[in-house]
């Protein structure tokens, strides 16, 4: 069977497994909501309502029905691409999730653009002098920005260019005086698109501290990723043959060590995006920053069925498409990958 | 040929890089660092005359039928008016209501003449028709609805201006229940299509302020200008939620934003914040002590089924010790179950911390010869203030009962522990509670009432459901006869209640809590009004010189 085929093929079944993991997630998670401690009401009400206003609110949610009932109501209103209406704000969960996913994409997307930037430029600098100086300070960097507590570094990073220095905003997406730019979500996207210079600047400055602190964060797993798998291209013998052949150690590097060091590279991309669109809740709960992260948290302090179990379903969704994507890609750019 | 698996290669000799690579790379990261410093001097202008507020309230909703949340409720107490409401003296005054609600001899009729003049934010006028219709929607689908549904039986116009309310037994507090700003009047133009379901992102009432722009995070408030009262003292409001006790900290001090609502703001921010307001850094203002927090003792079950050991444990708590201690003596310490603002205000119904008499009853129960009481003590783990008062007491029982009781100290979060609470899981537990509205009523109904009593047990209403299983023979006629009843009987029947309460123990007060607000040196004073909101329209920026950013050693001033 050609490459082709292989390929289609692989593509196919992991396309066709992914409706029944998103089932099995989605069940799991609509169980587990309902075994763990805590009820919706009580969040809602406050410990003290009548017993009779309870009742009257939970059957108005539908929570006093068996619970194969809801299960039913839940899994058939899935199929029909119904995410349920939130429990807390009467919104539908697929708006909530319209408003909040782009929030955690971009600043997503740009931390990786970061991360990636700077943990490969690190990771680079060391390659001409193998455990010299600048090596075993990269190593460091590599070590140190991966095993750094989020928390932490973010209120620190926070603390300094936020509230001592005042560089910076302390959180939130846009300044308090301009309004959000209509669109797609992405607001340094839609701000560009309508030409509307404060809001792009105050969208830019707002995502420039989470953005940095999580792409600092990120970069070590790229630092250490480039440099190990750059110190043993180099070492290989395709490069040794070319070197053999004369050329230039930069040519060397760059045309023959550099791409086959960076397909591992890529992998590991596509592990942090799909990561990534899950949120950085940390960062987000940090920075005040309204993504999906953040969402889901206070929709599970809430305990609010729908929007917890139509925020998993999403993400799972996309993580499930990303990773398809990314091997498919990698498999496309490395012939030796095989099905 | 490429290696085969596991086969270990030798690493090559290093090579040296070119220096144009990395010369190369350092533009690029010189590149970034500009791009950051750049958008560092693009800050946006401030409005002339617009003010931030910020809190950690993320407001979902601003339909009066969906507010439960105390953020909604501030949003909405600049946005709509209430019939009435409370001034910061206690006394009630008429809002959209023209004058007092006129009884009928029984007590059943209520009367409300209602303001005339006065328009809604989208031009049409407020009158008899649109108060019944928003009263009925709430009754339909309000969250809080059975507050007002639970006394009243129905609601007609009966006049172009004023409406009757019908009600299901007479209630004296029918004005401060009428305070509540989620009964605020909306438009029925404006919810026509929304008469049977919440409308979350629009509200369209009668205050001095109209809603501009709405999102969970941040709302925009311009000023109405047909506002039937006097007009804003600025030039709108800008509400912004920021998720975490530190940044809201930090947007104060740095200038970003120009007002801070504590709400959401850790007990030591609070502190800081205060400090910074008495060394002149800040302004702050303070509302009424609106709100209680207190122990609930499970009283249907051992080990505090014992009457002694709950007595004894009410002699053991040292609340001036812990108020100070915990918040720095931002929350008085409390001895009663109604805040002293209230009616039937009785300072001193729970005895006070007396450790040798405290000893002597747990030696009677059995205890201190030899043998400690283990006493399990749950707080809400996701509040940090819970935690502190939890160990700090723990300590102070340490110290001075070690001999007698020890407690065991256990976290829960607290959607986690209401739940148990209800259903009886937890021995001492520490909470807190604010009435919907202020009135005496609020705060001991919700805590005391019971609708199935077995014996001084409660099997079922709101005294299980707070966790103290408690009550008394008699005890639910007095509290119904409390709310039909007015004047000083009243205020001696709630003192009676309350003295009765307390020699059983089901409950033990601790501290007392009110809204706070600081804003910039720039910015006038926040002030509150009786029900504990923020006045958004009293909010002013002062005349004086330009922002500038001064060192101080609290940390960075505000700017402006």
């Amino acid at each position: 069977m050609s490459r082709r085929s292989d390929l289609l093929r692989y593509l196919g079944a992991r396309l066709a497994l992914a409706p029944l993991m998103l089932w099995l997630i989605s069940s799991l998670v609509f169980l587990l909501l309902r075994v763990a401690p805590g009820d919706p009401i009580d969040a809602l009400l406050g410990p003290k309502a009548p017993a009779a206003a309870r009742a009257a609110l939970r059957q108005q949610l539908g929570l006093d029905q068996p619970l194969l009932v809801q299960y039913g109501h839940f899994l058939g209103d899935l199929l029909h691409g119904n995410l349920g209406v939130s429990q807390a704000s009467k919104e539908p969960v697929t708006t909530i999730i319209q408003g909040s996913l782009p929030a955690s994409l971009e600043l997503g997307l740009v931390a990786l653009l970061i991360a990636a930037v700077l943990g490969l430029a690190v990771g680079f600098s060391g390659i001409a002098r193998p455990e010299g100086k600048v090596d075993l300070a990269g190593r460091l960097f590599g070590i140190g920005t991966y095993a750094l507590p989020p928390f932490w570094a973010a209120m620190v990073v926070q603390l300094v260019f936020a509230v001592w220095l005042g560089w910076l905003p302390v959180g939130g997406r846009l300044p308090a005086t301009v309004l959000p730019p209509e669109g797609s979500g992405f607001y340094l996207l839609d701000s560009l698109r309508a030409g509307n210079d404060q809001q792009f600047l105050g969208a830019l400055r707002h995502l420039v501290l989470p953005a940095s602190t999580l792409g600092l964060l990120l970069s070590g797993i790229f630092t250490n990723a480039l440099r190990l798998n750059l110190r043993r291209a180099l070492s290989s013998d395709y490069v040794e043959a070319a070197r053999s052949r004369g050329l230039s150690e930069t040519r060397v590097v760059l045309r023959h060590a550099l791409p086959n060091a960076l397909l591992p590279v890529l992998t590991i991309t596509g592990i942090t995006v799909a990561s990534l669109i899950g949120g950085a809740l940390l960062i987000e709960v940090t920075y005040s920053w309204p993504g999906i992260a953040f969402r889901l948290q206070e929709a599970i302090a809430q305990r609010d069925y729908p929007l917890v179990q139509g925020i998993v379903v999403v993400v799972a969704a996309l993580v499930v498409l990303v990773t398809v994507a990314v091997d498919l890609l990698v498999a496309l750019l490395d012939p030796r990958v095989r099905f | 040929m490429p290696p085969a698996t596991g086969q270990i290669v030798p690493a090559a000799p290093p090579r040296p890089l070119p220096a144009a690579a990395l010369r190369q790379q350092a533009r690029l990261l010189a590149g970034l660092l500009a791009l950051a410093s750049l958008t560092t001097a693009c800050a946006p202008p401030h409005p002339a005359g617009t003010l931030i507020v910020a809190s950690k309230a993320r407001i979902d909703s601003l339909d009066p039928a969906q507010a439960s949340r105390s953020g909604q409720m501030q949003v909405l107490s600049a946005l709509g008016d209430p019939l009435y409401a409370i001034a910061t003296d206690g006394t009630i005054e008429p809002r959209l209501a023209s004058g007092p609600p006129l009884l009928s001899a029984d007590g059943l009729r209520a009367r409300i003449p209602l303001r005339k003049g006065v328009q809604f934010h989208d031009g049409t006028p407020f009158d008899a028709a649109a108060m019944v219709f928003s009263l009925k929607r709430f009754m339909a689908i309000g969250t809080l609805g059975y507050q007002f549904s639970d006394r009243v039986k129905a609601v007609r116009a009966t006049g172009s201006h004023e409406i009757e309310l019908e009600l299901k037994a007479p209630f004296s507090p029918l004005s401060r229940l009428l305070s509540a700003i989620f009964l605020t009047p909306v438009s029925p133009t404006a919810y026509r299509t929304h008469t049977d379901k919440p409308l979350n992102d629009r509200f369209v009432g009668t205050g001095p302020y109209r809603l501009a722009f709405f999102n969970g995070q941040q709302q925009r408030l311009t000023p109405f200008q047909d506002y039937w009262g006097a007009r804003p003292a600025n030039g709108g409001i800008d509400l912004v939620t920021l998720s975490n006790s530190t940044a809201l900290l930090g947007a104060l001090r740095s200038g970003e934003v120009d007002v801070l609502l504590a709400n959401g703001v850790e007990i030591d921010h609070q502190q800081a914040l205060h400090r910074d307001a008495a060394a002149g850094r800040l302004r702050e203002g303070s509302g009424p002590p609106l709100s209680i927090g207190f122990f609930s003792l499970l009283t249907d079950q051992p080990p505090l089924n014992n009457p002694l050991l709950r007595q004894a444990l009410a002699r053991s708590l040292d609340r001036a010790t812990i108020t100070q201690r915990v918040s720095l003596g931002m929350r008085p310490p409390l001895r009663q179950l109604i805040p002293p603002s209230l009616p039937g205000s009785d300072p001193e119904a729970w005895p006070t911390y007396d450790p040798a008499a405290a000893r002597a009853l747990y030696r009677q129960a059995g205890y201190c010869n030899g043998k400690v009481f283990g006493l399990p003590l749950t707080f809400r783990s996701d509040i940090p203030t819970d935690r502190l008062l939890a160990l700090t007491w723990q300590a102070q029982v340490r110290r001075d009962l070690g001999d007698c009781l020890e407690l065991q100290v256990s976290g829960m979060e607290s959607t986690t522990a209401y739940d148990q609470l209800g259903k009886g899981a937890l021995t001492l537990f520490f909470y807190d509670w604010i009435g919907d509205y202020p009135d005496p009523e609020n705060f001991l109904t919700p805590l005391l009432g019971c609708e199935k009593v077995e014996a001084n047990r409660c099997a079922k209403g709101n005294s299980a459901l707070s966790g103290s299983f408690w009550s008394a023979p008699g005890l639910d006629a007095e509290l119904l006869r409390s709310s039909r009843i007015d004047g000083p009987e009243r205020e001696r029947l709630l003192r009676a209640i309350q003295r009765r309460t307390a020699t059983a123990v089901p409950y033990l007060p601790v501290w007392l809590m009110a809204e706070q607000a600081w804003s910039g040196r720039r910015i006038s004073a926040p002030q509150f009004d009786g029900s504990g909101r923020l006045r958004l329209d009293q909010l002013r920026r002062l005349p004086g010189p330009p922002a500038t950013l001064a060192a101080s050693p609290g940390g960075p001033e505000a700017r402006r």
